[in-house]
């Protein structure tokens, strides 16, 4: 019987944007589909605390969330955000930065050079981001949020500048990675193709929403087996 | 030393003739503001009427109560002048500027009247000019401060959305901002310094030097207004920031621009 990690009752965003009763499972990858505006982001926002529901409740190992400290929530359920941010520096310097701003020993080059590996970014070390596309930037960016190794990484529309070959290979890998360690991945996209392959269950806010409308119990939670 | 020659209202009028050569400049080159030159000029000289007119009253009939008064409505004023330029500040930061400007401005006042110069901090003729310098600077100071602060702040959104994202706590986020600020913020004074008495004779030391004051002496209330002034700009503007910055987020660690 697979664990139930994170938990949602009666969410209620800004009295907008009411969400159905979420369940999303421990050590799996599970991906939150629907068109734009139907909270996608917004439910990644409520998960790590950086903003708050009018109402409702979210639970962490049926713990609510309100009673665990804000910032080592963030740090337990990291997000990886739709906006990359890089400093105008090098691909080192960068995750020295963020290394320093949460107080941690800085990785050294071999453990750098893995995760950047891992997330097809294999660049030196000492390559100015500003040099570099979109694309790379948005998986070197991945690539240190993976570094931290948190115990659940979400990542919010992770392949929007990449193409499909690049998209699937980094899925593959991050598959591998997570699961081997037992962690969690939460990952928004629309990619239709990526769901198919590499979900262990897909959270669909809009069939959600429509099925919500009609008045119908939620059933929602789709789960395929891996 | 002479004393100073009195100006009688016929040669006072002349110096406005020097407008002209402005508003014929302006014309010139196309400028269409002759009419905030003239609402400028008017305004300047009703203001300053009205001050030489309370001054003249104050002076005349001392009394603590008008001296607190006056000190009073240049601190409400000053920090209208600096909420105007700065509008969507939450409550909190607004309350913080305010303290910030009073209890700096204040403080200086207090040991530069009082302990420097040795006199009763009610004595008008003193408190009032260099408690309008003081809190005049220190105004200019938060204004630079607070603006240059909000502008990073939402220049890098991004950036702050990120750490957030990453778990980094808030202050931590925030502090670097609020050293910059305070930075940008004291570079005026101190670089005014720097050229003081080579470039211009500053304004407080050359009213004395016309009114007959001792070069020396004159100099001396310089360097200890413009050291004043430094204090006063630094605690205001780093104070106003202080409460400023952890008015920017809540318990729950999320940080809220405006």
């Amino acid at each position: 019987m697979p664990r139930i990690l994170i938990k949602t009752e009666s969410l209620n965003f800004n009295h907008m944007i009411r969400y159905p009763d979420l369940q999303i499972q421990a050590e799996k990858l599970t991906f939150i589909k629907g068109p734009s505006g139907t909270g996608k982001t917004t439910l990644l926002k409520l998960l790590n605390a950086t903003t708050s529901p009018a109402s409702g409740t979210i639970c962490l190992n049926d713990e609510s969330i309100d009673s665990i400290d804000a910032v080592l929530l963030r740090q337990q359920l990291l997000l990886c955000g739709q906006t990359v941010y890089l400093f105008d520096s090098t691909i080192r310097e960068n995750f020295a930065h963020y290394y320093r701003y949460r107080n941690l020993a800085i990785p050294d080059d071999d453990t750098i050079q893995k995760y950047l590996t891992l997330c097809l970014a294999p660049f030196p070390l000492d390559t100015h981001c500003q040099t570099l596309s979109g694309g790379e930037r948005q998986r070197i960016y991945i690539a240190i949020f993976l570094s931290f190794q948190s115990d659940v990484l979400m990542l919010d529309e992770p392949t929007s500048a990449l193409d499909e070959t690049t998209s699937r290979k980094l899925f593959e890998n991050l598959k591998l990675l997570m699961t081997d360690t037992n962690r969690t991945l939460i990952v928004v996209s629309h990619d239709q193709r990526l769901i198919e392959t590499y979900a262990d269950a897909v959270i669909d806010l809009d069939a959600i929403k429509e099925q919500t409308q009609r008045s119908v119990v939620n059933t929602a939670l789709t789960q395929k087996e891996a | 030393m002479n004393d100073i020659i009195q100006l009688n209202l016929i040669q006072f009028s002349s110096i406005y003739l020097l407008l002209l050569v402005v508003l014929a400049v302006m014309k010139r080159a196309e400028i269409e503001q002759s009419k905030l030159l003239v609402i400028a000029s008017i305004r300047m000289t009703i203001q300053l009427i009205l001050a030489g007119l309370v001054l003249t009253y104050i002076f005349d009939n001392p009394h603590p109560l008008w001296t607190l008064l006056y000190i009073f409505s240049m601190i409400a004023f000053a920090f209208h002048r600096v909420l105007s330029k700065q509008p969507g500040l939450n409550r909190a930061f607004k309350i913080g500027i305010m303290i910030s400007i009073a209890l700096s401005g204040l403080l200086v006042i207090l040991y530069f009247i009082g302990g420097v110069i040795g006199i009763s901090v009610f004595n008008p003729q003193y408190t009032i000019p260099i408690g309008g310098m003081i809190i005049g600077n220190a105004m200019t100071g938060v204004s630079l401060g607070i603006k240059t602060f909000m502008t990073n702040l939402a220049s890098d959104r991004n950036k702050i959305d990120t750490l957030l994202n990453l778990g980094v706590e808030p202050r931590k986020i925030l502090l670097p901002y609020v050293n910059q600020a305070l930075e940008t913020a004291l570079l005026p004074t101190l670089n005014s310094m720097l050229s003081m008495g080579i470039i211009s004779l500053p304004g407080m030391m050359t009213g004395q030097i016309l009114s007959g004051t001792l070069p020396l002496t004159a100099i001396m209330y310089q360097i200890a207004i413009m050291v004043a002034i430094c204090t006063a700009v630094c605690l205001s503007v780093f104070l106003s920031l202080t409460f400023g910055y952890q008015s920017l987020y809540n318990h729950r660690q999320q940080i809220r621009l405006p």
